[in-house]
């Protein structure tokens, strides 16, 4: 079986391994210890054997416990990035929906589809869901369908396409159902056909997304079966452990607002352009922790403090460019005080050799992180993403 | 030299192209990643006999430089089709626009729903209602971010914007509107 942290090619391993060194020689003194977290350099290591939790690679689960499991499929996110999570666990802890990509016909990205021959429409891939259960039990949940998000009762709400198929041409188009379980049937909570995907539950309500001309995103909340209203403009970055609030990212990605998801009023906001220290943008699909919310940054990581009426930045970590040109996605806070966050790390292909993905594990205190080895990029090396199996349990 | 070696690709890919226009001249662009808010827009000219003309603008794209970040990072390596071209959009964007292909980045993350574009209205007008930043208006260097769509500037007279629709259509021969198809229509590198 290929292993999750396999070695990959010297050349990579050696550039990384000799970036880091120079990143913490140039950095100078790391590692100073203090109570309270200072914004500053991370200062990162290879030997991240275990991140914490599960994670996804290509064929392969790897469990809490360092336990592997073959999947029925390979993880992909193909459909949606990092806007939703490759892999969810369950609120019960028991399921794990995980999104696949079947091709249908390779497509060459350095070249145009008229040059291959692919007509409009032709068929390229088909998105499905599968779910894992902790019997070992593979099995898919709907073809056609992609990014999903477990109620805390044990329903799971995806975009499954209108046509299975995704095809060369403009719009995957899908609506956006709920299954009250694995086994059950399909509720349509948006119908009108529309490039969705879908994000997370707060509480009862479901926060998705709708992808524009522009890739422009809208995020919508549904209140029920039909009942959906405009949240914002924009991409979430957290929800609130309660449920309550989100943390929207604007479309610019230079200010972000907590908004209160059920009247949809804006209880703080934040430009992190003229924040202290400034910020040229953050990103969406971070985490929030008590009154912590972490999102990826344009140095690194941006850490907000929040409050009823207020949002401050608290931290940024800055990540060597040289070591991780393209930052880090979807962090996670993965201790209940919000001072361990773990993240992904894509490094783009350069110089002839293939895109790259890590899972760092950092201690924003110690400004200290660990990092796995490269995986293939294409593998999809990513954090399980077990929100709502925290919040279940609580 | 690099723009070269494009020339070279475009020509060995023109037979592949769909036909625009059986008069026009063989016209495309390259779009060169730099940065975000500035890497050069080129469209080139093939008149035969080795004999190749380009123009060149100011243009942005994205927020990041990852390919695979969705509604964020800048588009992907690689030729576009064009899929459409429209004067008056009316869309979440608006006005002249390029609808160009969808893409795979180099983990399998489609990019779709892209355009060159700008900001400008539906009638090619400028809507600056507020002291911030307004969609449909041309306030300066900032609006070349994007969520991944290519961007060029809408000030001044001619605009960059005008240049490059003007251009494609004068250089192609190609005077079509709506959806229809041009093979190899953009090269993005870098």
């Amino acid at each position: 079986m290929k292993r999750i942290f396999g070695a990959r090619t010297a050349a990579v391993g050696a550039a990384i391994l000799a970036a880091g060194v120079a990143a913490v020689v140039g950095f100078g003194v790391f590692g100073a210890h203090g109570a309270v977290p200072r914004t500053g350099p991370l200062s990162v290591h290879v030997g991240l054997k275990k991140p914490p939790g599960a994670v996804v690679r290509g064929r392969t689960l790897v469990d809490e416990k360092g336990g592997r499991r073959e999947l029925g499929a390979a993880v992909s996110g193909s459909m949606m990035g990092p806007l939703s999570p490759v892999a969810v666990r369950s609120s019960n802890g028991e399921l794990i929906a995980y999104n696949t990509w079947q091709e249908l016909r390779s497509v060459d990205a350095d070249r145009s589809f008229s040059a291959q021959g692919i007509k409009e429409g032709a068929a390229l891939g088909v998105p499905s869901l599968r779910v894992l259960d902790d019997q070992g039990k593979d099995s898919v949940l709907a073809r056609g369908a992609y990014s999903a998000a477990w109620r805390r009762d044990g329903a799971i709400a995806f975009v499954r396409g209108v046509d299975p198929v995704f095809r060369a041409s403009p719009t995957y188009a899908g609506q956006v159902v709920v299954r009250e379980s694995v086994h059950g049937r399909d509720v349509s909570w948006a119908d009108v056909p529309a490039h969705y995907v879908v994000y997370a539950w707060a509480g009862d309500r479901l926060l998705f997304y709708r992808i524009g001309l522009g890739e422009k995103t809208e995020m919508l909340v549904a209140d029920g079966p039909g009942k959906i209203r405009s949240l914002a403009e924009g991409t979430a970055i957290a929800i609130s452990p309660d449920g309550t609030r989100v943390a929207v990212l604007s479309e610019d990605a230079t200010s972000v607002r907590v908004v209160d998801i059920a009247t949809g009023r804006e209880q703080s906001w934040l430009d992190v352009t003229t924040a202290t220290p400034s910020l040229r943008w953050v990103a969406y699909s971070g985490s929030w922790v008590g009154d912590h919310i972490v999102a990826p940054a344009n140095t690194g990581l941006a850490v907000f403090q929040v409050g009823p009426d207020s949002l401050k930045l608290e931290q940024v970590l800055g990540l060597d460019q040289a070591q991780f040109p393209a930052g880090v996605q979807e962090p996670r806070f993965v201790d209940d005080s919000g001072n361990e966050i773990a993240a992904s790390a894509d490094v783009p292909p350069a110089n002839g050799s293939g895109g790259v993905s890590f899972l760092l594990e950092c201690d924003r205190v110690a400004r200290t992180c660990e990092r796995t080895e490269a995986a293939p990029a294409k593998d999809w090396l990513r954090q399980v993403d077990d929100t709502a199996t925290r919040r279940g349990g609580q | 030299m690099k723009m070269r070696g494009a020339i070279t690709a475009v020509l060995a890919a023109a037979a592949l192209a769909i036909p625009a226009n059986a008069s026009a001249y063989r016209t495309w662009f390259e779009f060169t990643r730099q940065s975000n808010l500035w890497s050069p827009l080129t469209i080139a000219t093939d008149y035969g006999g080795g004999f190749v003309t380009t123009q060149t603008w100011r243009a942005g794209s994205g927020t990041s430089t990852d390919a695979c970040w969705v509604a964020h990072g800048w588009l992907p390596t690689g030729w576009y089709d064009l899929w459409g071209h429209w004067n008056n959009y009316d869309g979440t964007i608006k006005g002249r626009v390029f609808y160009l292909s969808n893409k795979p980045c180099w983990n399998g993350t489609w990019r779709s729903e892209l355009f060159i574009h700008s900001e400008e209205t539906a009638a090619q007008g400028q809507y600056c209602p507020t002291a911030y930043d307004d969609p449909y208006c041309w306030e300066g260097d900032y609006d070349y971010h994007s969520n991944g769509c290519v961007k060029v500037s809408r000030a001044g007279n001619p605009s960059d914007l005008r240049l490059v629709h003007d251009g494609w259509h004068s250089r192609s021969g190609d005077y079509r509107h709506g959806s229809f198809g041009v093979g190899n229509f953009l090269y993005v590198r870098g």
